[in-house]
């Protein structure tokens, strides 16, 4: 039910992030050997290396585009303290249909960090170039570049100070206008007594400041992964955790209460879908580009995909595992699957998966019923 | 063990552990004590600066204990001197020996490992001095012939040789018997080197440098480089890992205050760190157990660090990567998972433990670490190109509603989205041209043109009101019953459901669906689930059709007040899924009629069905189906009250994302071009514009690119490839100004160099 092709990147050392950019034809990929790979897409659907830096004198943790209408721009965070943007060069054309020789250039360095960057991410587009990042010590950093055509000039607009470890943050790019600037962050404390580990921050046009809005404390485990879904007319916000289980969260702004000051919104949280397939960490969350399908991934090595039924109804419908060969009985019998596929699934796991069978049973009840 | 500190009253320089482990002595600025190590705690034993005649050899860059005699210690201190202390005498007869040769400050001081009393020190003056401490001054020189040496250490191997690291970056091999000459010598870093170690069992140095890199040396012939490790700052010091071959711990001379050990199979990333200080350790010594060692730091404190207290960088580290583009792939990157087959395999530094994988220790899976990429395709990536072709399909404007609506509901079944394609058809219902648009919309008019449908709808719905006296059900519950069957079958085009249907070998369509499921997102709406399970609910359907004439009046007159109509709309599309409904429609008709005496009554206005209706595609992430209704209603949409401009803005924009994503320029044009919200109109503005003039009399082309209002000839605008004129993109040379179709002048372009019009010009196109 699927292809899967399989990428020689020649990391040295784990590949710890890989990014499409913004039509799907390039993909940048970091790792701990630090340096940064860029590919690109032939025709015929292969990959080819089209540039190689080492790009950070530590772990490189995460790579991100910018959307082309700035260029072709990456940033890159590191466990050296520093975030990185980096700018491709074209050189001259040799002729016509040939490309021209390609390099990256570092355009800034951002070292304002005092321990490793774990995350960064661009703004939406319509906020011009910012760029978010976070830290093991638990400051967010937001930083603009006042001139989009000089990406060397960064400025630190905000620094907000988050009391745990940061691991992750989201922007939320919604494009409608009655959702404030939104950024969650989350925090990869092991403590579950530390409460609530996902943050949602939103810009206050009135005070022009970022305040957190709420403490998720639903989910108190070590958070990997945040990913607020693509929203391209939803009224409210998905968010995609990825915890020791897959979480879905709705965030919906609660019209009639506004903060007076800062004319924000409260928001109303709740937990939309849980799954527990992985049967184990789940590292990885990503959406599909209209926000539809949810894609994550752990620590039994297979990626998993969610779609939406119906508003906030939330089913599995795909296993792929990691090396690329066929898991049976795909998508209906996920939970089974899931313990075929770990070679000696410890107790813990095993009992959580009859829980599962409990939990999911509301939801995709009729369809299991043949199989059954 | 433990970890815990101690408080100093200044900065710690250096530190030296006794010959049993047992005691540590340490020095700095204001600082020369020597403490008892215990089992929770430092016990301090002597203090060396309490006598009252102190002066600069009190002051020490580093420190060394004597590996043969327990009562010595020797320091390298900032004046230059190299001082012996003997700890059993008393004051200030401890300082045996004071060395006055240096001329700049020591910076290291190295007691021989096996031979007693002998002492070698390395200076900023670029030599290094070998002592017998029995002897007044020293018994050998050796010059560098290097501006200052910065670390001297005994070979634990060959006793009579020793290495010698210095600020130009080269490591020096000396005899001790050989002063006159250096036995070997090469630059190993591109910067000062500030530090080395001796292997304790294979023939290593360890180097570190400025130039944030740790080497591996291997000395046993011609000196090669064994490996290199990559840090974040200039590192001042390293001590490899006793009983731990490939680790060795460091300490950076700035920026990073923590201690990290490495595994140099790994050189990328610390083994392990320990983040104890609050400013840069200044030196790190191992207790003989590779669990435990001492740091000095500047922070005025000493700590012993237990191993189990270490935090693992590379336990947090993301093991791995995923991504998904705009055609539905997936990249995603794991970790090799460790099997003994790719154990054997590994070949080189890694010597492989013959046990099973499942018996690797932490270590061991450690430096394992790669990891592969894969990309995937899966049937979920229909959906992208049925998108894609959809807008490309549509007809937004240039047509009358009807027209396009049925243009639009036909695309979508063609794409097997039938109930986009029934939306499009009711659309086409409500607000088709044969329904007069400037009165709010009368039922009579509407069934003129229409088909069963708002007939039906309309049936139903009253009975509701009849049913639930107006209860409050939700005004979304219209959508909820319709869209909930759409949703479906999107699924359908998707993938999965079409999928279990095929494996169930049953028609794709059919649907079954439990009670719970729809529940969920019905909210206990009784009726839809019926619809949906087909035969059963039929008569429930038919039977209030035929009673409604009687009643309808009645009710209406009720509902009014308390119950706006469309929310009873929730049965509007029974009729959709069950076609079988059999009303006759002279009789509804007939009934309308009648009650069109009293207009007021019987305005029915659809907006609010149609806004759920919207909003429901847009929730579901079909943003494109809510996005091209609200376009093709053209001015009708204002009957939409209910709509606020931020929500429709919100579709449009994200619409035009979308349509971005797949490089759909032309659409995304059309889509702003289209649009009545000001703020996407100027979305058009805000990017480069350009004003075209006619070719011929140089009037600014206004209303389209190709026609010229003044002298109506469109001859400027032809392609030069092709010579028709160009109605889209027109791609032209900045140079000769000459151009065309894009896609024309793309392939000319890849030919030739040359403009196509032959006007010679060697056209340039980014």
């Amino acid at each position: 039910m699927f292809e899967a092709q399989e990428i020689n990147a020649e990391h040295k050392d784990l590949i710890h992030d890989v990014a499409y950019d913004f039509y799907g034809e390039r993909m940048a990929t970091c790792s701990s050997d630090q340096y940064v790979k860029v590919w690109d897409q032939t025709s015929d659907g292969k990959w080819n290396l089209t540039s190689s830096w080492k790009a950070h004198s530590g772990s490189v943790w995460k790579v991100t585009w910018a959307h082309p209408e700035f260029g072709q721009v990456l940033a890159t965070c590191s466990f050296d303290r520093t975030a990185a943007v980096w700018e491709e060069l074209v050189g001259e054309t040799p002729g016509p249909g040939e490309r021209g020789t390609r390099h990256w250039v570092r355009r800034t360095n951002l070292v304002d960090s005092r321990t490793s960057v774990t995350d960064v991410k661009f703004g939406p587009r319509t906020q011009g170039l910012q760029l978010a990042t976070c830290s093991a010590d638990g400051i967010i950093r937001i930083y603009e570049a006042p001139d989009v055509m000089n990406l060397s000039q960064w400025t630190l607009q905000h620094e907000i100070q988050c009391k745990l470890s940061c691991s992750c943050l989201s922007w939320n790019p919604s494009l409608s206008k009655n959702h404030p600037l939104m950024l969650a962050v989350g925090s990869d404390d092991n403590n579950p007594s530390n409460g609530g580990k996902i943050f949602i921050y939103e810009y206050s046009d009135n005070i022009r400041r970022w305040m957190k809005t709420e403490t998720i404390s639903s989910v108190t485990e070590a958070v990997h992964d945040i990913s607020f879904s693509p929203n391209l007319g939803r009224s409210f916000h998905l968010l995609a955790v990825a915890t020791k289980d897959l979480r879905i969260l709705s965030l919906s702004p609660i019209a009639d209460n506004a903060n007076v000051q800062s004319g924000l919104y409260k928001l109303d949280i709740q937990t939309a879908a849980q799954f527990d397939d992985h049967g184990c960490m789940v590292w990885r969350v990503c959406w599909n580009i209209t926000g539809t399908i949810l894609a994550s991934s752990g620590d039994d090595g297979c990626v998993r995909m969610f779609k939406m039924n119906c508003i906030n109804a939330w089913k599995p419908v795909a296993v792929l595992k990691g090396d690329g060969s066929h898991v049976a009985n795909e998508g209906h019998r996920s939970s089974v699957c899931s313990a075929a596929s770990l070679p000696t699934p410890p107790v813990a796991a095993v009992v959580s998966q009859t829980a599962r069978y409990i939990k999911l049973g509301t939801i995709s009840q009729s369809r299991e019923v043949p199989w059954h | 063990m433990a970890t815990f500190s101690v408080v100093q009253e200044g900065p710690v320089n250096a530190l030296a552990l006794n010959r049993d482990n047992t005691q540590v002595a340490i020095g700095g600025r204001n600082v020369f004590k020597v403490y008892a190590i215990e089992e929770e705690q430092f016990k301090e034993v002597y203090n060396l600066r309490s006598s009252k005649h102190l002066n600069l050899s009190f002051s020490c860059n580093d420190i060394s204990w004597s590996s043969t005699d327990d009562n010595y210690l020797a320091t390298a201190a900032t004046n230059g001197h190299v001082c012996v202390w003997n700890l059993t005498k008393m004051g200030k007869a401890m300082q045996e020996q004071v060395y006055q040769e240096h001329k700049r400050t020591v910076n290291k001081v190295n007691f021989h490992s096996s031979e007693p009393n002998r002492l070698i020190s390395g200076s900023q003056d670029g030599t290094m001095k070998y002592f017998d401490i029995r002897c007044k001054t020293s018994v050998a020189t050796f010059v560098s012939n290097t501006e200052s040496v910065r670390d001297v250490q005994f070979s634990p191997h060959t006793p009579h040789m020793f290495a010698a690291v210095s600020e130009n970056g080269s490591i020096q091999l000396w005899d001790i018997r050989r002063p006159d000459r250096c036995q070997q010598q090469f630059t190993a870093h591109s910067g000062p080197v500030f530090a080395c170690d001796w292997h304790p069992e294979m023939t290593w140095l360890a180097t570190a440098s400025r130039d944030k890199t740790i080497k591996v040396w291997d000395l046993g012939n011609k000196p090669a480089l064994e490996s290199t490790i990559h840090t974040i700052a200039s590192i001042g010091h390293v001590k490899w890992r006793p009983l731990r071959k490939y680790h060795i711990a460091s300490c950076a001379l700035v920026v990073d205050c923590s201690i990290n050990v490495w595994d140099i199979r790994r050189p990328y990333i610390p083994f392990a760190a320990f983040n104890e200080h609050k400013d840069v350790a200044t030196g790190v010594v191992w207790r003989g157990d590779p669990q435990v060692f001492l740091s000095s730091s500047r922070d005025c404190t000493v700590f012993q660090h237990a191993f189990k207290d270490a935090s693992r960088p590379a336990s947090k580290a993301n093991p791995q990567g995923m991504c998904l583009n705009n055609s539905g792939e997936i990249l995603y990157a794991s970790r090799v998972s460790v099997n003994a087959n790719l154990l054997y395999k590994m070949t080189g530094l890694i010597s492989v433990r013959k046990s099973s994988s499942a018996t690797l220790n932490t270590s061991d899976q450690f430096h394992q670490a790669s990891s592969t990429i894969h990309q995937f395709k899966t049937q979920l990536s229909q959906e992208p190109k049925c998108f894609y072709s959809l807008a490309l399909n549509y007809v937004l404007s240039g047509r009358t509603l009807s027209e396009m609506c049925e243009h639009n509901a036909t695309v979508a079944q063609e794409h097997g989205k039938t109930y986009v394609s029934t939306v499009w058809r009711i659309l086409k219902t409500i607000y088709g041209d044969e329904y007069n648009q400037n009165s709010i919309s009368l039922y009579g008019s509407k069934n003129n043109d229409s088909l069963s449908h708002n007939n039906i709808t309309m049936d139903p719905s009253t009975d509701t009101d009849k049913q639930s006296k107006g209860g409050d059900t939700p005004a979304a519950q219209f959508s909820g019953g319709d869209e909930e069957t759409e949703a479906e079958d999107q699924n359908d085009g998707v993938g999965f459901t079409s999928y279990s249907n095929f494996k169930l070998g049953m028609p794709r369509g059919d649907f079954f669906f439990g009670d719970n499921e729809l529940d969920i997102e019905l909210d206990g709406l009784n009726t839809v689930p019926d619809i949906h399970n087909g035969i059963r609910n039929t008569n429930h359907i038919i039977e209030p059709d035929w009673t409604l004439p009687n009643e309808a009046f009645n009710i209406r007159h009720e509902i009014q007040n308390h119950s706006p109509p469309p929310e009873q709309f929730p049965n509007q599309n029974s009729p959709d899924t069950n076609d079988e409904a059999p009303l006759p429609p002279d009789e509804s008709i007939l009934g309308f009629l009648t009650i069109a005496n009293v207009p007021m009554r019987f305005d029915w206005n659809p907006s609010k069905i149609v806004i759920s209706a919207l909003k429901y595609h847009a929730t579901l992430g079909d943003v494109q189906t809510a996005a091209c209704i609200l376009i093709v209603l053209g001015e009708r949409r204002k009957l939409l009250t209910g709509l606020d401009e931020v929500t429709q803005e919100h579709w449009l924009l994200g619409y035009i994302e979308l349509l971005g994503r797949y490089r759909l320029w032309n659409i995304a044009t059309q889509v702003i071009n289209l649009s009545w919200l000001p703020s996407v109109m100027q979305l058009n503005q805000q990017s480069t514009r350009i004003n075209t003039n006619c070719g011929n009399c140089s009037k600014p082309l206004q209303r389209a690119g190709w026609l010229c209002d003044r002298c109506h000839a469109s001859e400027y605008a032809l392609c030069s490839v092709c010579h028709q004129v160009v109605k889209g993109l027109y791609a032209w040379c900045q140079g000769c100004s000459h151009g065309g179709h894009l896609a024309h002048m793309q392939k000319w372009m890849s030919q030739y160099k040359t403009c196509p019009t032959g006007c010679g010009h060697l056209c340039e196109y980014t």
